[in-house]
């Protein structure tokens, strides 16, 4: 799962850095940064639900996009609206991320200490 | 769970990590080429503060260019009361700082007020697919600059930007740039010269108001005017590329 996840993220970078090259507006940056966030968000909740045995391909899906784009659209209503709105989507998509992770560590930890005392 | 399912799962999770991976690395990218660009921040409200900010700082450094240079005229007045020699050498001098615009001058002239038309045609009109006629463009204050040179203006400057031997009018977007200073309409020509050419010149029929003048008349405004004041340069006099060729080779 992990090699999968790491080997995916490494060609998606390769992929923009080298072949796709997307101008991308400044006032554009911010938002697509969130939209980033965002499906880093979405990776660790499906790596924690796979990892509980309740991962959906269909949640894992939509909640990546609707993340993503509701994390960026916060963000452009709250710079319109001048309120700094992306910090809520930012403190709460880190927040998760930090549970999700911490979930996760304790898993595989769980997972050495019984294969050691087993063995 | 079914060998087929799981597959489909890890594929859909290896391709919604490479999405996250494109998305990240053009998100790096895009914040690093800002950050080149040394820009204090990327957030619009940071960004809008920090334009006024250098707004200000350009506008007090460009009175403190115009202070100096009157500064540099009268030391050099001030330091050609000694010899003859060094009178007519700063008279020459002045003539020639005269010439390049880079002081203030005034005398009889014109005033003329270029504007975007209020007039908008009514929509799906034959009339409105010719909107550009209702507004004021880069080569209508082109055109007006060389007919009013044309006629001897002496002096000319586009609300209060004096035009210089280098100085270009062009069109970016929605604004005008001026010697590099963006502005936008109105736009308050004055000219120095004899008023009567010039404004003879600039009424002149089939001339470079009549199309404007037809669109729609309130968009120019014009008058002679006893004193006009135009200011100096304050742009860089720096030259970069051209050097003076040696006296040597002139002769030859």
């Amino acid at each position: 799962m992990i090699a999968v996840g790491i080997l995916g993220l490494l060609l998606g970078l390769l992929l923009a850095y080298l072949l796709l090259d997307i101008p991308i507006p400044g006032e554009w940056a911010p938002y697509l940064s969130l939209a980033a966030l965002a499906g880093l968000d979405t990776i660790f909740g499906g790596w924690r639900a796979a990892l509980e045995g309740r991962f959906h391909s269909d949640v894992f899906v939509s909640g990546f996009i609707v993340n993503a784009l509701l994390a960026s659209l916060l963000a452009y209503l709250g710079d319109r609206m001048g309120v700094d709105l992306f910090l809520a989507a930012v403190v709460t998509l880190g927040g998760r991320m930090f549970l999700n992770l911490s979930i996760i560590r304790r898993y595989y930890l769980n997972q050495w200490s019984l294969r050691r005392t087993r063995g | 769970m079914a060998t087929g399912e799981w597959r489909t799962q890890i594929l859909i999770f290896f391709a919604i990590w490479t999405v996250v991976g494109v998305l990240l690395g053009i998100a790096l990218k895009a914040q690093f080429r800002l950050q080149t660009a040394e820009l204090p921040s990327t957030r619009l409200p940071e960004l809008a503060r920090a334009y006024v900010q250098e707004k200000r700082t350009v506008q007090a450094l460009e009175t403190e260019i115009r202070q100096l240079r009157q500064k540099t005229t009268e030391l050099e007045n001030a330091l050609a009361t000694g010899t003859e020699q060094a009178r007519v050498l700063n008279d020459s001098l002045q003539a020639a700082k005269m010439l390049a615009g880079l002081m203030e001058v005034e005398g009889p002239g014109i005033e003329l007020i270029l504007r975007d038309s209020q007039r908008r045609p009514p929509p799906g009109s034959a009339e409105s697919l010719l909107v550009d006629l209702y507004i004021i463009h880069d080569y209508d204050l082109l055109r007006v600059v060389n007919e009013l040179r044309q006629a001897g203006a002496e002096a000319i400057a586009i609300n209060g930007q004096r035009l210089v031997a280098t100085s270009a009018i062009r069109c970016v977007g929605p604004v005008i740039y001026v010697n590099d200073i963006k502005m936008a309409s109105p736009f308050t020509i004055h000219a120095i010269g004899d008023p009567n050419t010039l404004l003879g010149a600039l009424k002149t029929p089939g001339g470079v108001l009549t199309d404007i003048m037809e669109a729609d008349p309130k968009m120019v405004e014009m008058r002679a005017l006893e004193t006009v004041r135009v200011p100096a340069y304050t742009g860089s006099t720096q030259f970069r590329f051209a050097k003076p060729v040696p006296s040597e080779e002139v002769a030859k």
